[in-house]
């Protein structure tokens, strides 16, 4: 009698050797490790053709004398170039005006686009519609908005001074005053890509969990507190990669000063990228030019390392 | 991981070696054309477009016209000019050149990048062309210099071992403009009796300002009006034989023409026009905003027409309010000299080069002269600039014919780019208020000197 609880011993069968369709077998060489480097390889291709040589490219023409106008081979001259950069005056005060329009504008941009977001998501109707409304600065070319503007604050025929002058405040003006025109570029520049912060802080806002919320109210914290305690801290990360986003976009801020103000008046709204432009393109002094915009690099790249360990550091409190 | 290293480094390799030969090009092929300035070149039969380069503003349109005037002749040719705003022209053209490729035929350079122009091989020299086929004798010999010659020599003389690269397409000056019934028809004797005039005129109509000019600082805007201050207080730009800015322009001379503008001029002109260029003043001057307005010649086309104007339904009544006549002179009686030549690209195929120079041999031609005239444009041969088909064509160009022997230019330098930049950001700065007018001028001069150092030449 069998013993029931074993199993009958049974004989496999040789398994059927499988053979590939002719088709396959023509492609049998083609692995999922070459077919992925296939894939990849258009967007590699992409990018070293289009910022990875033009990058090493640049770094070769800033040790150089070369200009991309006159017929002469390019001499390296060393660091001459980068000390030229960074013992110019010029450069000094342009940097400057850069630090200041950067400090300026982020910090306006955030105040406001942070409020704007806090107020929409306290909203339960119209929120989509809002949303949008706000985004549409943040759609328009800088190069419209620029032009737009740059009517609109004319002191002669500007909308804006003509609805101060009605309020009896007088004509300002916006753009041909020091001072006042480095802040017009600061209001405009904001109009446009205050919305930007806007939208990341309102995705903040609305990731907070309710809970939180629900369970402040429950021991009677006040608005201030949930604020102060809850909305914030949860928000600030997302804010601080908003905010470092555009602290690097403002820094290479070129098209807003070429329509508004030129540069002007008399070069006190000349950024570091409009300054660059007038080396690389005025003069065609493209040796310096590469040295200078190698500098600029150099300096958001540094920026953003120390910016990002903050972050870390808060992710990891 | 060995492995997947190898891959990235090899598709990156092969990606760097496609974009080499991508880049690398043939030299040859955006090399510069053999320059057909042999007059016998066959002109093609083939249909072509000639294309001209400017920057946007009337005489621009007016050449477009010109150019059917030239089809008539050449069937199979159109000419069409293109376009940029006048803040972009020097990068428009010299951009394409940097590239050693031109969608551009012919150039229309502002007379003072000519230097850039033909120190970077860029245009064609027209020496041997010009010698055979066009009488130079029917120009003022400072056209022939300003807008074609390089080296240039002396304000006022052609230089004799100098090449042409160019034959001048539009002359140009500033005009000055005012309000006659304001004013009186009469215009004032000198420079001074102009901004005391002006002041008058603005303190007896409230809500007008005495002048408008160029202040802006970018392009030639407050360089050119500088200029005109320092040539007219006897100043200099520079020493040509010694390379010499610094102590040249800002002299006595210098520094009183910069003090008369910031400070007697400035004041007189409206509320923030310190970034005011062409089309502003002339929107300035059409809206019966300033007494007096000065403008470059070949662009106040506008300014009798009714639609654009607040000074009258017509252009006779128009003309009833304002008048033209040549800068009041003061120490000297020099004015600006404007305007531009026709240069062509040496990066065009030979046949279009033929074309090209076929087009400068008509335009010189009394006829066409005359008919750019009638179209609003400004020529520059004598006889034209006497006959009644220019003198008649606008009521101000009057104005430019008798300013011809008073012109003056600026440097025409291979760095003019460079040094215009500096010197048209330093006036403003002194027109604006953000630098005081003898620091503004001393820093223009250093600035610009350590140019000219650095280029050796």
């Amino acid at each position: 009698m069998a013993d029931t609880l074993e199993s009958p011993p049974t004989v496999t069968a040789p398994a059927p050797t499988l053979e590939a369709p002719a088709a396959a077998k023509r492609y049998g060489w083609l692995t999922d490790r070459w077919l992925a480097t296939l894939f990849v390889s258009p967007a590699l291709a992409l990018l070293v053709f289009l910022s990875i040589w033009p990058l090493i490219r640049l770094i070769w023409l800033s040790f150089t004398d070369f200009s991309v106008t006159r017929d002469v081979p390019a001499s390296f001259i060393g660091f001459e170039n980068y000390v030229d950069v960074l013992t110019s005056p010029v450069v000094r005060e342009r940097a400057l005006t850069t630090l200041i329009f950067v400090a300026g504008a982020v910090a306006l941009q955030t105040v406001l686009g942070f409020a704007i977001a806090f107020l929409i998501s306290r909203r339960t109707k119209g929120r989509g519609v809002l949303t949008t409304l706000f985004l549409i600065p943040m759609m328009l070319s800088p190069v419209v908005v620029g032009l737009f503007w740059k009517f609109m604050l004319d002191v002669q025929f500007g909308v804006v001074n003509s609805f101060l002058d009605s309020l009896g405040l007088g004509r300002v003006e916006w753009l041909t005053q020091q001072r006042l025109a480095l802040l017009s570029l600061v209001i405009v520049d904001s109009w446009q890509w205050t919305p930007f912060i806007m939208l990341i802080a309102l995705a903040g806002l609305t990731a907070v969990p309710k809970y939180l919320y629900e369970a402040a109210e429950i021991d009677r914290a006040s608005e201030w507190f949930k604020f102060r305690r809850i909305t914030f801290p949860l928000v600030w990360p997302l804010l601080l990669i908003a905010i470092m986003f555009r602290a690097i976009e403002a820094f290479r801020l070129f098209d807003l000063v070429y329509i508004l103000t030129g540069g002007g008046p008399g070069g006190t709204t000349e950024t570091l990228s409009y300054n660059v432009y007038k080396v690389a393109f005025f003069g065609f002094d493209t040796g310096r030019a590469a040295a200078y915009g190698i500098l600029m690099v150099i300096i958001v790249i540094l920026a953003a390392q120390v910016y990002l360990r903050y972050l870390d550091r808060l992710k990891g409190r | 991981m060995k492995g997947r290293l190898k891959v990235a480094a090899a598709l990156a390799l092969a990606a760097a070696a496609l974009t080499l030969v991508a880049c690398g090009g043939d030299d040859d092929e955006g090399g510069a054309a053999t320059a057909a300035t042999d007059a016998t070149t066959k002109l093609s039969d083939e249909q072509m477009t000639l294309t001209f380069l400017w920057f946007e503003w009337p005489p621009a349109q007016a050449l477009e016209e010109l150019g059917k005037e030239y089809t008539k002749e050449r069937p199979n040719v159109t000419v069409k000019v293109n376009t940029v705003p006048n803040a972009q022209w020097h990068d428009a053209i010299f951009t394409q050149f940097a590239a050693r490729k031109t969608n551009f035929d012919m150039p229309i350079l502002d007379s003072q990048n000519i230097g850039e122009a033909v120190t970077n091989g860029s245009i064609v020299d027209m020496t041997d062309f010009v010698k055979e086929n066009i009488d130079t004798s029917v120009y003022d010999p400072y056209f022939l210099a300003a807008y074609g010659q390089y080296p240039q020599a002396q304000t006022g003389e052609a230089n004799p071992d100098a090449k042409t690269y160019g034959l001048p397409l539009l002359g140009d000056t500033w005009a000055m403009i005012w309000r006659k019934d304001l004013m009186g028809d009469e215009p004032p004797a000198t420079w001074e009796d102009m901004i005391a005039a002006a002041k008058k005129c603005q303190d007896e109509n409230p809500g007008m300002s005495g002048l408008a000019f160029h202040q802006a600082g970018s392009s030639d805007a407050a360089a050119v009006t500088y200029n005109v201050m320092n040539a007219l207080y006897g100043g200099e730009l520079w020493n040509a034989d010694d390379r010499q800015i610094e102590g040249v322009i800002n002299d006595d001379a210098g520094k009183k023409a910069m003090d008369v503008l910031v400070n007697d001029m400035v004041p007189l002109a409206p509320k923030g026009s310190s970034n005011w260029f062409i089309d502003e003043v002339n929107a300035a001057i059409s809206q019966g905003q300033v007494c007096v307005g000065f403008q470059w010649i070949a662009a106040m086309g506008g300014l009798l027409d009714p639609k654009s104007s607040e000074l009258g339904k017509t252009r006779e009544e128009i003309l009833g309010k304002l008048a033209f006549a040549p800068l009041p002179p003061q120490e000297t009686d020099k004015v600006p000299l404007g305007g531009m030549g026709l240069h062509i690209s040496r990066y065009i195929p030979e046949e279009k080069q033929a074309e090209a120079l076929n087009f400068i041999k008509w335009f010189q031609t009394p006829e066409a002269q005359k008919k750019w005239a009638q179209l609003g444009g400004v020529p520059a041969r004598n006889d034209v600039l006497q006959s009644p088909e220019f003198l008649e064509a606008q009521p101000y160009n009057q104005v430019f014919t008798d300013s011809v022997p008073r012109l003056k230019d600026f440097w025409n330098l291979p760095e003019y780019a460079k040094l215009l930049n500096v010197h048209s950001t330093q006036v403003n700065a002194a027109i604006s208020g953000t630098q005081e007018p003898d620091a503004a001028l001393d820093k223009l001069a250093a600035d610009e000197q350590a140019i000219l150092d650095e280029s050796g030449e």
